[in-house]
C-alpha cells in the first residue's frame, strides 16, 4: 500500500480510465475539430491568398482553342472552362472576392449586432422593443428576395453585397449579445460602476461590452461560413459583383449549363466551397467546444 | 414496500397529448391535401401525349401580349388567324379562303365555309372586327409595333369583308397571321385567360401561374383531326433541367435550345436535334447617340473596330456552330434580305486603322441584359478579350432582366458604347426588321424612341419609300439598295443570326421547324 | 390567454404591415421599370406612358401608397402585371407547392435528425459520434444550389431514376426534399443531442432509472419529451423560413413554388405580385411562430402564456 513511488499513481484511476473519461474525450473531440478545421480552411485560404504568386495562367486569359479541357490536362490542374480559361486560377481569384466579401460582411454584421443587441439588453424598454420587433420582422421576411431587391436597388458592387449580407446576419449576433448582456447587467460590477457615478453609456461601452465581446465573437466563424454560402447563392441567382469578377457562385451557375458533358465546371468549385465552409464550421465548433469544456473545468477548479 | 410503477403521474388528462397528435396529423393532411390532385403517379408522358418543355412561362394562350416563338406554336393550336406564315415564309390561308389586295389600301377577304369554334358556333366577320379593335387597344403589345396601322373591317356579306388601311400596307396578309380570332362577345382588350378558339385543340386544364397547360383534340374541329391526342405544355426555366428531362424522356420536345444544350444532346440515342436558319439578328450595336467628334460617331472607326472581332472563332468555339455570321443587316432567312458584305478578322489592320484615325486609346463599355441571346455572357467575355488584343480596353455591364437597361438604351441611364441586342423577325419580312431598326427619325428621337439613336434621314426616306411600294419586284429592288446603304454606315461591331434549334425524342415525327421558331402542332405525330 | 393572443396577433399584424410598407417602397425605389419589362422591346415612350397609367404608376408615390393601403383593407392586392390575374390568386395557386416541399423537408429532417440526435446523445463523445457530427456539419456546409445540381447529375443524368424538374409526380419531390433536409440536419440533430445530454444527466432520469424504467422509455418518453420545447421552436423557425420560399432550390429544380415565383416577379418588376408574395409568406411565417408559441403549454404544462412573456 505504501509502496507508492513517484511512478505509480496514488489512485485507482488508471491512465486508461483517464483517457476514456468524458472530459478527455471531449477535449480530444474539440482538438480533432480544431485540427481538421484548420487544415481544411488552410487548404483553401492559403492558395486563395497566394493566387497571385502561384504559377497559374491568368484568371481571364482565354484560349478558345482549349475549351473545356478535363482536369489534369496539361497545364490545367482543374481543367478549363467554356472559354478556355484555367478553372483553378478562376476559382482562386474568385475566392479572393468571395472571401473578402465574407470577412467584411461578418465584421460589419458583428458591429451592428453587438451594438444593437447590447443596447437592447442593457437599456431594455423601448430600445429593446424596437430591436426585438426588427428581429421578428426579419424572421418573417423572405430574406433572399429582400437581398435581391436591395442589390437591384443599389447595384451589384462588392460594397453593396457586403452590406446586404451583413444586414442578413446581424440578428444572430444581436440575439446572442442581448442575452449575454441581460445576464451581465445584473452583476455587481455594473451596480458598482453606477454607484461610482458612471453614466449608463460608459458602463455599457467600457465595462459590459468588453465582457461580452469574447463569447459573442465565438459565433464569428460560424457566421463567416454562412456569409460565404450566402454570397455564392446571390451570385448564383445573378446578383453578384459585375463581370468579369469571377465569384464562386457565378462560376457554378455558368458551369451548370454543361453538367452533362463537363462535370468539373460545377463539381470542383462547389467542392472548394464545401472544403472551406466545412473547415470554418469545424474551427468554430471546436473553439466553442473548447471554451465550454474549458470553462467547466475552470468552474470545477474554482469550486 | 409496494412497488410504485409510476413515479411520475400517468399521462394526465387526455387533452394535451391527444391534441398534439391530432394536430400534427391534421396539419399534414391540410398541407398535402390540395396537391394530391396535382401530381400523377409517374412523371413520364403517356403514349398518346406529347409533352413540350418551354423555357419561358406561357402565361396565357392569348397572344396579345405574350408573343414569343414557342408560345405561338401552342397558341395557334387553340386559336387561329385568317392566315399563317408557311414553311417557306409565304402566307397561307387558314380561316380565310380568300385574301386578296383589290386596291392599294383595300383587301378583300372571305371566311372559309364551315369554320367554327370548339363549341360548334361559327366564326363570324364580327369576330374578326372585334379582334382587330381589341388588339389595337392593348397597351404595350409587340404586335402593334409590326402594324404600320390597324386595318378596319367593312363587312360586305355574311362571310366576306374588306380590310381597309389609310396608306398601302403591302404585307397585310402576313401581318394578319398574328391576329388570333376568338368569339366577339368574349374578347377584351387584354390577354384572355380562357375562352374558345377554332383550332385543332381545346384547353383541358390551364394553370397560367405555373405555365402548365393540357390540350386535347377539339372534336368539333372544322379541318382534319390532328394525329396527337393530348399535348402537355410545361414550363421548365432551367436550361440544364430541360436537357436532363429530354434525355430521360420526361419531355418530348424542347425548343429554343442554347448551343451548349444542343451540343450535349446531339448524338444521344433516342434524341434528335433539328435546326433551321433563324430570323432573329443578334448584334453588338453601336451607340448612335455619341456626340460629334467622338470616335464612334465616325463610321470609319466603327468599321475599323469590326476587324478586331474574330467572328469565325466566336461562331465555332463559343456559339458552337449554332449561328451564322451576319452577311447583311438583317438575317438572310428573311423575305427580301440581301447579302451586303461580311465581317472580316484582321487585328493588325484594326490597329493600323485605329491609329490612322487617332482612336488608339479607345475605351468602350459593352452592355447587355442577361439572356438577351443564347451564350450571351460567353460571347461578351470573348469579345473583350479580342478587343484587348487590338489595344482597345473594354468593360462589361450586365443587366439582370427587369433592370433598367431600357433607360440606358434610351441614353438616359449613362454612357455606353456597344449594346448586345437581339432583334426578332416575327413576320418573316426583312422590311419589318429594317423599319424597326433603321427607321428612326428626328421626331422619334425626341422621345428617344429610335433604335439606339440610329437616325439617318437618307436611310429613313428610302425605307418609307420601299414600305409603301405595292409592286413586289420593285419593292425588293428598293429594299436591296437600302440594305447596302445601311451596311455602309457600319451599325454593328459584329452580328450573327442564331440558328433556330430544337431537340425532340425520336418518337416525335413530322415536326417541321420554321425559321420563325415555331411549328405546326397539327402535323406532329407520335410513334412508338 | 385571450389578451395574450390578442396582443400577439396585434403585434404580428403590425409587423406584417410594416414589412409590406417597406417592400412597397423598396420595389418602387429600385431601378427598373415595370412598364418596360411588360411591354415589347419595340414599345415607344408613349406606349410606356400609357402602360404606367394603366398600372397607376404615374401617380405620386404617396398617392399610390394610399390606394395600396385602401385596397389592402378590402383584400385586394392588385392585378399581377405578368399574369394578368389577381396577384393574390397567383400566389395562392403556388402556395400548395411550397407548403408541400416545406412539410416534406421538415418531416424528413425530423425523422432523421431526432433519432440521430438521440443516438449522438447516448454515444456522446465517442469516435462514432464525432464522425456523425462532422458528417452533419459537412451537410450544412454545402451550398444548396450545388447540392441540388450534384443530386441532379447523379440521379437524373448518370442514373436517371428521378425526374429533373417540376412536380409532375411524387418522385419529383425526392431531390428537392433531400437538398433542403441535408442543410438542416446538423442544426436539429445537434440541438437534440445537447438537450438530450442535459436531460439524460438530470436527476429525475437517474431516479427513474433506479426505479427500473427501461432505457428506451427513459430516452423517448421522459428525456425527449422534456426536450420538446426547444426542438419544436427550432423546427418551427426552420419551417417558417422554408415557407418564405426556398428560392435557390426551387430555381434549381424548377419547382413551381413561391420561391421561383419571387425570382420571376422581380425580373418583371411585378409590384403587385411581389407585395402579394410578401404578404402571404410573412403572414404564414408569423402564424407558424404563433402556433409554436401556443404549443408550449401543451408540450410543457409549466408554461403559462402571457405571464412569462
Amino acid at each position: 500500500m505504501s509502496t507508492a513511488v513517484g511512478t505509480r499513481r496514488p489512485s485507482a484511476v488508471t491512465a486508461r480510465d483517464l483517457a476514456r473519461a468524458t472530459a478527455t474525450r471531449q477535449r480530444r473531440g474539440a482538438r480533432f475539430k480544431l485540427w481538421a478545421g484548420a487544415v481544411c480552411t488552410a487548404l483553401v485560404v492559403l492558395p486563395v491568398a497566394l493566387a497571385g504568386l502561384l504559377p497559374l495562367p491568368g484568371a481571364n486569359a482565354q484560349d478558345l482553342s482549349r475549351r473545356r479541357l478535363p482536369p489534369l490536362s496539361e497545364g490545367h490542374l482543374f481543367g478549363t472552362d467554356q472559354l478556355g480559361r484555367d478553372l483553378l486560377s478562376r476559382i482562386l481569384h474568385g475566392g479572393q472576392v468571395s472571401l473578402t466579401v465574407g470577412v467584411l460582411a461578418v465584421l460589419v454584421s458583428g458591429l451592428i449586432g453587438i451594438a444593437a443587441g447590447s443596447a437592447a439588453g442593457f437599456f431594455g424598454g423601448w430600445v429593446d422593443a424596437l430591436v426585438s420587433r426588427f428581429l421578428e420582422a426579419q424572421l418573417a421576411l423572405p430574406l433572399l428576395m429582400m437581398l435581391l431587391l436591395v442589390v437591384a436597388l443599389f447595384g451589384p458592387s462588392v460594397t453593396v453585397i457586403t452590406c446586404v449580407i451583413a444586414v442578413a446576419q446581424w440578428p444572430e449576433v444581436a440575439r446572442l449579445t442581448r442575452s449575454l448582456v441581460l445576464v451581465e447587467r445584473e452583476k455587481p460590477y455594473v451596480a458598482a460602476a453606477r454607484v461610482l457615478g458612471l453614466r449608463s453609456w460608459s458602463v455599457l461601452v467600457r465595462h459590459v461590452i468588453p465582457n461580452v465581446v469574447r463569447p459573442a465573437s465565438l459565433v464569428v466563424l460560424l457566421l463567416l461560413a454562412q456569409a460565404v454560402l450566402l454570397e455564392s447563392a446571390l451570385s448564383f441567382l445573378g446578383a453578384g459583383p459585375q463581370r468579369p469578377f469571377a465569384t464562386w457562385g457565378r462560376i457554378i451557375s455558368d458551369g451548370q449549363d454543361y453538367i452533362t458533358t463537363s462535370w468539373w465546371l460545377v463539381t470542383l468549385p462547389g467542392l472548394v466551397i464545401v472544403v472551406l465552409v466545412v473547415g470554418v464550421n469545424l474551427l468554430g465548433d471546436g473553439l466553442r467546444d473548447r471554451t465550454r469544456t474549458g470553462s467547466r473545468a475552470r468552474l470545477r477548479k474554482g469550486a | 414496500m409496494t412497488p410504485t410503477p409510476h413515479l411520475f403521474p400517468p399521462p394526465g388528462p387526455p387533452s394535451r397529448r391527444t391534441v398534439l397528435r391530432w394536430g400534427a396529423l391534421g396539419g399534414t393532411g391540410v398541407a398535402l391535401g390540395p396537391l394530391s390532385a396535382c401530381a400523377g403517379p409517374t412523371g413520364a408522358p403517356g403514349p398518346g401525349t406529347l409533352t413540350l418543355g418551354l423555357n419561358r412561362s406561357l402565361v396565357s394562350l392569348d397572344n396579345k401580349l405574350n408573343q414569343f416563338d414557342a408560345a405561338v406554336t401552342v397558341q395557334r393550336a387553340v386559336r387561329q388567324a385568317l392566315t399563317w406564315i408557311g414553311p417557306d415564309l409565304q402566307p397561307q390561308l387558314v380561316l380565310a379562303d380568300r385574301f386578296e389586295m383589290t386596291a392599294p389600301t383595300a383587301w378583300s377577304v372571305r371566311l372559309r365555309e364551315g369554320v367554327r369554334y370548339s363549341d360548334g358556333s361559327p366564326v363570324t366577320v364580327e369576330d374578326v372586327d372585334t379582334a382587330l379593335r381589341m388588339y389595337g387597344e392593348v397597351n404595350g403589345s409587340f404586335l402593334l409595333g409590326l402594324f404600320p396601322e390597324m386595318p378596319t373591317v367593312e363587312a360586305t356579306g355574311e362571310r366576306t369583308f374588306l380590310l381597309r388601311t389609310e396608306r398601302p400596307v403591302p404585307v397585310l396578309d402576313r401581318l394578319m397571321a398574328n391576329i388570333h380570332i376568338t368569339p366577339a362577345k368574349a374578347n377584351r382588350p387584354e390577354e384572355l385567360q380562357s375562352g374558345l378558339g377554332s383550332g385543332p385543340y381545346r384547353v383541358v386544364s390551364a394553370n397560367g401561374g405555373a405555365g402548365e397547360y393540357t390540350l386535347a383534340r377539339n372534336t368539333e374541329y372544322w379541318g382534319k383531326q390532328p394525329p396527337v391526342d393530348k399535348v402537355r405544355v410545361r414550363f421548365v426555366p432551367e436550361e440544364s433541367s430541360r436537357v436532363i428531362a429530354l434525355r430521360s424522356g420526361e419531355l418530348d420536345v424542347v425548343d429554343t435550345l442554347t448551343p451548349d444544350s444542343a451540343e450535349q444532346l446531339a448524338g444521344l440515342p433516342g434524341v434528335a436535334v433539328q435546326e433551321t436558319p433563324g430570323v432573329r439578328i443578334c448584334q453588338l450595336f453601336y451607340n448612335f447617340r455619341k456626340p460629334k467628334g467622338h470616335p464612334l460617331a465616325d463610321a470609319r472607326v466603327r468599321h475599323a473596330l469590326t476587324y478586331a472581332i474574330d467572328g469565325e472563332s466566336l461562331i465555332r468555339d463559343v456559339l458552337i456552330d449554332s449561328a451564322e455570321a451576319a452577311e447583311g443587316v438583317v438575317p438572310l432567312a428573311l423575305q427580301g434580305a440581301v447579302r451586303t458584305g461580311t465581317y472580316a478578322y484582321d487585328p493588325r489592320r484594326a490597329k493600323a486603322l485605329l491609329k490612322s484615325l487617332d482612336a488608339e486609346d479607345l475605351r468602350i463599355t459593352i452592355m447587355w441584359e442577361s439572356g438577351e441571346f443564347a451564350g450571351d455572357t460567353s460571347v461578351m467575355e470573348a469579345v473583350i478579350d479580342m478587343l484587348k488584343d487590338v489595344g482597345v480596353r473594354a468593360s462589361l455591364r450586365q443587366f439582370e432582366p427587369g433592370g433598367d437597361i431600357l433607360k440606358w438604351r434610351q441614353g438616359r441611364g449613362g454612357d455606353w458604347d456597344v449594346i448586345g441586342n437581339g432583334f426578332p423577325g416575327t413576320t418573316g419580312q426583312a422590311l419589318t426588321s429594317l423599319q424597326g431598326m433603321y427607321g428612326g427619325t428626328a421626331e422619334k428621337e425626341r422621345t428617344r424612341d429610335t433604335y439606339m439613336g440610329y437616325v439617318i434621314p437618307r436611310i429613313e426616306r428610302q425605307l418609307s419609300d420601299a414600305a409603301t411600294e405595292t409592286d413586289a419586284a420593285e419593292r425588293d429592288k428598293k429594299l436591296a439598295a437600302l440594305q447596302h446603304a445601311v451596311w455602309d454606315t457600319w451599325p454593328s461591331l459584329w452580328a450573327f443570326a442564331p440558328k433556330t434549334l430544337l431537340a425532340r425524342r425520336d418518337r416525335v415525327q413530322g415536326l417541321a421547324l420554321q425559321p420563325v421558331n415555331s411549328y405546326d402542332l397539327t402535323a406532329v405525330r407520335l410513334e412508338g | 390567454m385571450p389578451t395574450y393572443l390578442a396582443r400577439r396577433i396585434g403585434q404580428s399584424l403590425l409587423t406584417v404591415f410594416l414589412t409590406l410598407t417597406t417592400v412597397f417602397l423598396l420595389v418602387r425605389l429600385a431601378p427598373g421599370d415595370p412598364a418596360s419589362a411588360y411591354a415589347a422591346p419595340s414599345a415607344t415612350s408613349a406606349d410606356l406612358a400609357r402602360i404606367r397609367e394603366q398600372f397607376g404608376l404615374d401617380e405620386p408615390l404617396f398617392v399610390q401608397y394610399g390606394y395600396f393601403v385602401r385596397d389592402l383593407f378590402t383584400g385586394d392586392l392588385g392585378t399581377s402585371y405578368s399574369f394578368h390575374s389577381p396577384a393574390l390568386d397567383v400566389v395562392l395557386d403556388r402556395m400548395p407547392y411550397t407548403i408541400t416541399l416545406a412539410v416534406s423537408a421538415i418531416a424528413v429532417t425530423t425523422l432523421v435528425a431526432v433519432p440521430l440526435g438521440v443516438w449522438m446523445a447516448r454515444r456522446a463523445d465517442t469516435r462514432r459520434e464525432l464522425g456523425a457530427n462532422v458528417l452533419t456539419i459537412a451537410g450544412q456546409s454545402m451550398p444548396d444550389f450545388w447540392t441540388g445540381v450534384m443530386l441532379l447529375t447523379v440521379f437524373a443524368v448518370l442514373v436517371p431514376v428521378l425526374p429533373a424538374s417540376g412536380f409532375t409526380s411524387w418522385s419529383g419531390l425526392v431531390l428537392p426534399t433531400v437538398t433542403v433536409a441535408v442543410l438542416q440536419l446538423a442544426l436539429i440533430s445537434r440541438l437534440v443531442r445537447r438537450e438530450m445530454s442535459t436531460a439524460l444527466a438530470s436527476s429525475y432520469v437517474t431516479v427513474a432509472r433506479s426505479r427500473g424504467v427501461s432505457e428506451s422509455a427513459l430516452t423517448w418518453r421522459y428525456a425527449l419529451a422534456n426536450s420538446s420545447v426547444p426542438l419544436v421552436t427550432a423546427l418551427g423557425t426552420r419551417f417558417a423560413a422554408l415557407l418564405n420560399g426556398v428560392v435557390v432550390v426551387e430555381v434549381v429544380f424548377g419547382w413551381p413554388g413561391v420561391g421561383s415565383l419571387v425570382v420571376r416577379a422581380l425580373e418583371t418588376r411585378d409590384y403587385p405580385l411581389i407585395q402579394a408574395t410578401v404578404l402571404v409568406t410573412a403572414t404564414l411565417a408569423i402564424l407558424v411562430q404563433l402556433l409554436v408559441d401556443l404549443a408550449y403549454p401543451l408540450l410543457d404544462p409549466r408554461v403559462r402564456l402571457g405571464k412569462a412573456a
